[in-house]
């Protein structure tokens, strides 16, 4: 079974990557559609990270990256970005010495380069959907606890307007409470029209909330299907969910 | 099987919120955290108002009664927790009165507070173990296409009213109030924007 969503937003075909002789991506397809979450998990070092810098143009590859109806021969960032594809990386990469806003307003750059003014609206709605930021506008970036560092990263993703929003580990080094917000915010996001491509290590809440499922071994797609189709299959259940879950070793600690 | 991602999906949304009490008491203890006791409280009127009286009646009426309707399987699992479901006023009133003698600052307060919440987080992991590694995978095996579109739509006509992933509405108020203790709660448990303000 494929990804047989009506309009795709992102469609990849046998994408590969290597670093030097080493193969981390293999012959990797996956589809978005148009309003879909999509996840890909799989354990650390599978390659997940290398396909979301191959499909921005981060990193050199080889197969075909299509977005948003038309391909893309050698992807490249700047112009990815201003077609309305954006990425928030698993480290974030915000400007520590500038305040939230300024950090916010940085997103619309390449929109506003393009001759768009309508990033002051766009910051009220980033606002809107993340409360703690207008709180913490003037505070330096560099000062914002680990998760609202993460609600900067993806509001200043947003305010490129991305059709298709890209995310990194959203929940990596987050406590569950605030893992909890992300993914409820993600949901949200996905309310508004936004394709979202969602790479994580925590399945379990990643696969709740996603429409389709990707499970990324060694480089390679291993299996996919509709979430809760995955969310129930035995191998991804013994490899990735394990018995009792996740919040289950949260009540325990 | 939406139902089944709902109720898994609520009962991380649980877990969550015993995660983070567990570990502000933790931190209290250790003198690296001072208690902010309307947090406390909004926290346990969660518990109240979320587990006790929204998901258990879903689990009792949409997953429960109809499994029992297809086989006599898990029985006695399943009276045993219709029985703790049944007990979630004395659960939470042993919560509420030990939090009480902590905020009113008795001599043992903090141990008594503590102690009630570690049976509280203590109970839900057996209990959610028990759904979970007992009678969810006898729904799974029992439950026919009927049963299945029962579940589902009771599970989404009664969405998990604190900020589960799976609610499509956007204005419900305890979402609200979800969204509001995570904010509230220390980082780098939550946001840090505490203390708590009451509404």
């Amino acid at each position: 079974m494929t990804n047989q969503a009506k309009n795709p937003v992102l469609q990849i075909d046998r994408l590969c990557v290597s670093y030097g002789k080493v193969e981390a991506l293999t012959n990797a397809s996956l589809t978005v559609g148009e309003g879909q979450i999509v996840t890909v998990i799989g354990p650390n070092g599978a390659g997940k990270t290398t396909m979301l810098s191959a499909i921005m143009g981060v990193l050199g590859s080889k197969g075909t990256v299509h977005f948003d109806g038309s391909i893309e021969a050698v992807p490249e960032v700047e112009r990815l970005v201003a077609r309305g594809m954006n990425l928030v990386p698993e480290k974030r990469e915000l400007f520590g010495e500038m305040s939230v806003e300024d950090n916010l307003v940085l997103g619309a750059f390449q929109r506003y380069r393009m001759g768009h003014r309508d990033h002051p609206k766009t910051l009220d709605e980033i606002y809107d959907l993340f409360p703690r930021l207008k709180e913490r506008r003037t505070q330096l970036a560099g000062t914002l606890s680990g998760g609202e560092r993460q609600m900067l990263a993806v509001g200043r993703a947003l305010m490129a307007k991305p059709k298709l929003l890209m995310l990194d580990e959203p929940s990596l080094g987050l406590a569950p409470l605030i893992v909890r917000e992300i993914f409820r915010i993600v949901t949200e996001l996905r309310r508004r029209g936004v394709s979202i491509l969602l790479v994580e290590q925590n399945a379990r809440a990643a696969l709740q909330v996603a429409d389709y499922a990707y499970v990324l071994e060694t480089g390679q797609i291993a299996m996919h299907g509709p979430a809760t189709q995955l969310a129930d299959d035995p191998r991804v259940v013994e490899a990735y969910l394990g018995l009792g879950g996740k919040h289950q070793a949260m009540l325990s600690t | 099987m939406e139902a089944m991602r709902i109720i898994m999906d609520e009962h991380q949304s649980l877990a969550a919120i015993i995660h983070a009490i567990r570990l502000m008491i933790h931190e209290i203890g250790a003198g690296k955290l001072q208690p902010d006791f309307k947090l406390f409280a909004a926290m346990v009127r969660y518990l109240d108002a979320y587990p006790e009286k929204r998901h258990h009646p879903k689990e009792d009426a949409f997953l429960f009664a109809p499994l029992k309707a297809r086989t006599n399987e898990g029985d006695e699992a399943l009276a045993r927790l219709e029985a703790e479901h049944a007990q979630a006023e004395g659960r939470i009133a042993t919560l509420q009165a030990a939090l009480a003698r902590y905020t009113d600052g008795a001599p043992d307060g903090f141990a008594g507070f503590s102690a009630a919440f570690d049976a509280y987080a203590d109970f839900y992991r057996n209990h959610m173990l028990l759904e979970e590694r007992e009678i969810l995978p006898l729904v799974k095996k029992h439950f026919t296409a009927e049963d299945w579109a029962a579940a589902d739509a009771g599970f989404a006509a009664t969405p998990d009213p604190m900020g589960g992933t799976r609610t499509t509405g956007s204005d419900d108020d305890f979402r609200r109030i979800f969204s509001k203790l995570v904010a509230a709660a220390p980082a780098p448990i939550g946001l840090g924007a505490g203390p708590y303000q009451d509404d």
